[in-house]
């Protein structure tokens, strides 16, 4: 009960304090229908397109996929940095040379306009 | 038995004193938030309701309880009420592996007062930070409103850009411990008699400009945009509902990531005894809302970064500048023996 028990308990509390707050005013709040309640907000004037879900900008894109690629790279580095002291230069270097071959892959998606937002 | 009972009644009080204090907290920096902001601009915020607005959060509080229930038309029902689930959860979890003090003796068991001393706690924080942008994508896909799901868009591209420099920056201070559990880390400076914040300014510094993207606050607040997107993925929101968002976004991760920072950079409980044995609570609480007074002190005084601007500092300034830092922390720790 001392590490992952007591947070697989406060995961458990943390989600129905969640449900709690969702579900709070199907209870507490008062029930007047009104026939325009639920129209989506859009300044005052009719919704244009009652379909909001449409195409977004490709940048989304391809931030989530160099996301994949870093996040990753931080996961893997994570128990090197624990380790570093008892691996010494070989560590050093092997970490030194995995970084390296990511920042290339993170310089070719910078040449080829990956991380430019607005053209 | 017994003692996997003891246990557990231990683990139960530690979890409700968290989560009363994270709660309490969160709705009293609404007030907190509002009585600076009034007075940075000149007004003198909530007065009406009990001394000094005092009661203002219970009276928000009861009035967002007794809303009605109204779920825009055309979303997407049960996704609509995961997403403010999937926003608080991941909020209140970071709070499991903060280290509030030193280990104590209470009725012959020695207790700490953190919920789970882990060696993986700074990967839940990771974990619990990253979770966090499915409550925010839930919300703005499941509203179908256009400005809910382009402030979701946004929030999502923020949060994963600095959740990356993120890491690399904490990086640096667990080459330093040589370790990731919360209570190791603070127990390293305590031994070595500095706080790491000297040994890792730069790191210091970009993790300050993540827990700010990261919380959806301002500079980093593309996703509110007020006069943009009215309020973001939180508008087609009513009830608690509306107030669970910015409670979990603006209040709970800010105090969270704050205290994280503590950990990290400024030396957890340390500081001097002049409260006996409640001076490392002490001394904790001051630092983390000294930052979280720094957060809220910035978002009323700074304007907003543009979209563009957000993600083209995070991906072209802070993840190289964090990659250096990285090596010149290895190549310093590997030559000095740490």
């Amino acid at each position: 009960m001392e590490g992952y028990g007591a947070i697989f308990v406060f995961a458990l509390i943390a989600v129905i304090v969640g449900l709690v707050f969702a579900f709070m005013n199907e209870f507490m709040g008062t029930r007047k229908i009104d026939p325009m309640e639920d129209y989506p907000y859009e300044c005052g004037v009719p919704v244009y397109d009652p379909e909001a879900r449409g195409t977004f900008k490709q940048g989304y894109y391809l931030l989530g996929l160099l996301l994949i690629l870093f996040d990753i790279e931080v996961a893997y580095l994570f128990p090197w940095a624990v380790v570093f002291r008892d691996i010494g230069l070989y560590g050093l270097i092997e970490a030194v040379l995995f970084i390296l071959i990511l920042a290339l892959g993170f310089i070719y998606a910078w040449a080829k306009g990956a991380l430019r937002w607005q053209t | 038995m017994g003692e996997f009972l003891v246990s557990l009644i231990v683990a139960l009080i530690k979890i409700a004193v968290v989560l009363g204090v994270a709660l309490g907290l969160g709705a009293y920096l609404t007030w907190f938030e509002r009585k600076l902001a009034g007075h940075i601009q000149a007004r003198l915020g909530p007065t009406v309701v009990g001394p000094f607005g005092l009661l203002q959060p219970l009276a928000d509080g009861l009035k967002l309880m007794t809303k009605e229930s109204i779920v825009p038309r055309g979303a997407d029902m049960p996704v609509y009420y995961l997403a403010i689930m999937m926003a608080v959860a991941p909020a209140l979890l970071l709070f499991s592996v903060i280290p509030f003090g030193p280990e104590f003796e209470i009725f012959g068991y020695s207790i700490k007062p953190i919920v789970a001393d882990v060696n993986i706690a700074i990967l839940i924080v990771f974990a619990m930070g990253s979770l966090a942008v499915y409550g925010t994508i839930f919300s703005g896909w499941a509203s179908n409103s256009k400005y809910a799901f382009i402030g979701s868009l946004r929030k999502a591209s923020v949060i994963i850009a600095y959740e990356v420099v993120l890491g690399f920056a904490v990086l640096g201070v667990i080459l330093l411990a040589g370790t990731m559990s919360t209570v190791g880390i603070v127990e390293a400076q305590l031994e070595k008699g500095i706080w790491f914040i000297f040994y890792q300014p730069i790191a210091f510094v970009l993790y300050l400009f993540c827990m700010l993207a990261e919380s959806g606050r301002v500079p980093f607040d593309i996703q509110e945009a007020e006069a943009e997107l009215v309020t973001g993925y939180s508008v087609e929101y009513g009830g608690m509902k509306f107030g669970a968002l910015p409670l979990a976004e603006w209040y709970l991760n800010v105090v969270a990531l704050s205290a994280i920072a503590v950990v990290l950079f400024f030396g957890g409980w340390s500081g001097p005894q002049i409260l006996g044995p409640f001076s490392p609570y002490f001394w904790f609480l001051v630092k983390t809302f000294g930052l979280v007074f720094f957060v809220i002190w910035l978002h009323w005084t700074l304007p907003r970064f543009q979209a563009r601007d957000v993600t083209e500092v995070a991906w072209k300034i802070m993840l190289p500048l964090a990659l250096l830092n990285i090596i010149a922390t290895a190549v310093a720790v590997y030559i000095t023996g740490g």
